[in-house]
């Protein structure tokens, strides 16, 4: 009945046609748009068409758990009870799973598996094996995907949906596997570290005495002397790093495969389109495709049919006639189509300022990326049904 | 806002992505620089949008940039403030630009856990504690603090370093910043959500974490509310009555008012939520605003509405005179 304007409808049904070619959809965007229920909304879909599902989050502030319904989320996948879709009228012909990284137990289990038995309570006290696991920058990230790629090597799943962290850390999200590579670099390690831990400055000094010299510079003016427990660290896990660049060229294959795709998630937002757009630029560098576009919480700006193209805008200025027309309607005038009139234009400037932004993004898109408008439903997206009712808008 | 929140010296906004965090930042920020407080914005690991918002164009600044009389601004990023507290320990100019541009530093960054954020904290902590000829640099210094997930990793790093790094200089700088942070005298951790689910239960998450980290909350704030509903009897009523040529106007502003009132009420309960849960907590509700684009002037309103809604009418002391 209505005839909004919408930001266009370009590809409307091909994010389904992206979502049933890959088997991996990495849902990115910055924080608060809504990527976390964009993921969860992919991985039901996913289960309801008959695929194999998990959904990996590893969003340090534990959203997806509220999505879909759980309590909690654990760092292994756990399947979504049968009982529990049909309590929300849903008959799922595949199965969902949810998981979230639990990135101090993903780093301790990966100590498990390559260090040695001896090694291994000495590394797990180590102080900076701890704040590696914890804090490191990009270590998070790094876990995630090698939580993704150890999901996909499984081969027990057609689907695996990955929520990512805000962009600024989505794009660590990308980078750190890479800088976790060069940081952990074996020349280096060996260059600097090994004779450090075993003979002290003086073997250092040997190999190379601007380094040394730098080093011990920094540890005075810092009083971090952390540089014994890094070379105690290293030299235990050894064995880990001589693997840890295949891991990680794995990594990287794993995320420019051919069964990935990137879904970027964004709102309306000034802000939020920049970090979008930074973030698909980013993609591209890194050679990672990105095949679809979710514009979450658009406005529709109203305006007039008219035979053969679109009527004048409607704006603040037209409240008094807006009103008129609601009195019409209501067989009175008052207050109260007054006050309807107002709201009307209200979002009606609203959806104009999107409307604006989102077609200057449009532009800087590549063609044939389909890109999907889901309205700013007057809800909570917080359980199975909601996720649900929002399929018809994605695909 | 209570004269004793308001006389604190460091203030966090801390909030979920998304929530108008940094428009929140701001309008605090102008809003203890009305009420006569030499006020310094800081953004955290930014990209200069706190500055834009407080009408400075462009990109980041990593000295303080004076915008007004009683307001500056300034953005904080780990690896510059780091550099500048090497700059500071280590004297020789060009001994450091050997230290910056060699793989060596690099790697020692890398390296040393949690240094580039505790520097950041650093960085934010001097400002705060900072004095010249005549007293305190600043009398308020507002922070806005990245997405909740990262925020409470910065907050944490000063009593991670102080617990983990050697006993040294960045050691006794860590107890420094703990012992300020901490203080309930001079900090305050704001929490900026929206009335939503997720959101709110973060806020609780979030309020639960600081406890544990034992610094000091400051007050709520309720951003972006939905406040109109509309009668659906009314609405059906006007879909109704309707004449053919007004149907399609009629229907679209009867959609606008049933999305109106749905988030209002989906706002009311959350907040009703967090009502209880912070209760004897100061907050404020701020108004969702229809505008095409947020920019200086909304924060300026905000600011107002802050204000009114912290009560921030009473008698600010405390503040030396401009």
């Amino acid at each position: 009945m209505t005839a909004p304007r919408g930001p266009g409808t370009r590809g409307r049904s091909s994010l389904a046609d992206v979502v049933a070619r890959h088997g991996i959809i990495v849902s990115a965007g910055s924080g608060g748009v809504g990527k976390t229920t964009v993921a969860a909304t992919i991985g039901l879909w996913g289960a309801l068409a008959g695929r194999r599902t998990v959904v990996l989050t590893i969003d340090p502030a534990r959203r997806l758990a509220t999505s879909l319904g759980l309590r909690a989320l654990g760092n292994a996948p756990h399947e979504i009870p049968r009982s529990f879709f049909e309590a929300h009228g849903l008959r799922p012909k595949g199965t969902l799973a949810a998981m979230m990284l639990d990135q101090k137990g993903a780093w301790d289990a990966l100590v498990e598996r390559h260090a040695p038995a001896e090694a291994r309570e000495r590394i797990l006290a180590n102080p900076f094996y701890q704040h590696l696991s914890q804090t490191f920058a990009g270590s998070q990230e790094y876990m995630a995907i090698e939580q993704l790629c150890v999901l996909a090597d499984s081969g027990a799943w057609d689907l695996i949906v990955v929520d990512t962290p805000p962009t600024r850390h989505a794009l660590d999200f990308l980078d750190a596997p890479r800088r976790l590579d060069q940081f952990l670099d074996r020349k280096v390690v060996r260059w600097f570290v090994r004779p450090y831990f075993s003979a002290g400055w003086s073997a250092l000094r040997a190999v190379n005495r601007t380094a040394s010299f730098l080093l011990r510079r920094l540890e005075q003016a810092t009083g971090v002397s952390a540089l014994v427990n890094i070379a105690d660290f290293f030299t235990s896990m050894s064995g880990l790093f001589e693997s840890f660049h295949a891991r990680v060229e794995r990594a990287y294959e794993v995320l420019r495969g051919d069964r990935t795709a990137f879904v970027l998630v964004t709102g309306p937002e000034e802000q939020v389109l920049e970090d979008a757009e930074y973030l698909s630029a980013k993609m591209a560098e890194l050679g990672m495709s990105l095949k679809g576009v979710v514009l979450n919480r658009v406005h529709k700006e109203w305006r007039p049919p008219v035979r053969g193209g679109r009527g004048a805008e409607v704006g603040p200025e037209d409240v008094a006639q807006v009103a008129e027309v609601v009195a019409r309607a209501l067989g009175k005038p008052g207050a109260t189509a007054t006050a309807l009139a107002e709201n009307f234009v209200d979002y009606q400037i609203l959806a104009r300022g999107e409307w604006l932004r989102l077609e200057q993004f449009r532009l800087g898109l590549r063609r044939g990326v389909p890109v999907v408008d889901v309205p700013n439903f007057a809800r909570d997206v917080h359980d199975l049904e909601s996720l649900a009712a929002m399929h018809p808008h994605l695909f | 806002m209570p004269a004793s929140l308001f006389e604190r010296r460091l203030h966090f906004v801390v909030g979920k992505g998304g929530v108008g965090k940094t428009t929140v930042a701001a309008s605090l920020a102008l809003l203890l620089a009305a009420r006569g407080r030499r006020t310094l914005a800081v953004e955290l690991e930014g990209d200069g949008a706190l500055a834009r918002f407080l009408g400075a164009p462009g990109g980041p600044s990593y000295a303080p940039r004076r915008l007004a009389p009683n307001l500056s601004t300034l953005d904080v990023d780990g690896k510059a403030a780091l550099e500048e507290y090497l700059g500071l320990v280590i004297p020789v100019k060009r001994l450091l630009a050997t230290i910056f541009s060699s793989t060596v530093y690099q790697y020692f960054v890398a390296a040393a856990p949690g240094l580039k954020e505790l520097m950041s904290v650093g960085k934010v902590w001097y400002e705060a504690t900072r004095r010249t000829g005549e007293g305190p640099a600043w009398d308020a210094v507002v922070v806005d603090a990245p997405a909740t997930g990262h925020s409470l990793q910065l907050l944490r790093m000063p009593e991670a370093a102080r617990v983990s790094f050697g006993a040294g200089l960045v050691q006794r700088e860590a107890a420094k910043i703990m012992e300020l942070l901490r203080d309930a005298r001079t900090t305050a951790v704001h929490l900026v959500t929206v009335g939503e689910d997720m959101p709110v239960t973060e806020t609780l998450e979030t309020r639960d974490e600081l406890a544990r980290l034992g610094l000091p909350l400051g007050a709520l704030v309720v951003n972006r509310l939905h406040r109109r509903r509309f009668d659906p009897a009314v609405l059906d009523r006007a879909l109704a009555g309707a004449a053919p040529a007004d149907r399609a106007l009629v229907a679209c502003v009867v959609e606008r008012a049933r999305e109106e009132s749905g988030w209002s009420e989906i706002n009311a309960a959350h907040t009703m939520r967090l009502r209880e849960a912070f209760a004897g907590t100061p907050s404020v509700e701020l108004p969702f605003l229809f505008v095409e684009e947020f920019g200086h002037a909304e924060a300026r309103a905000l600011s107002e509405a802050l204000g009114a809604g912290l009560g921030a009418g009473a008698a600010v002391r405390g503040g030396r005179r401009a």
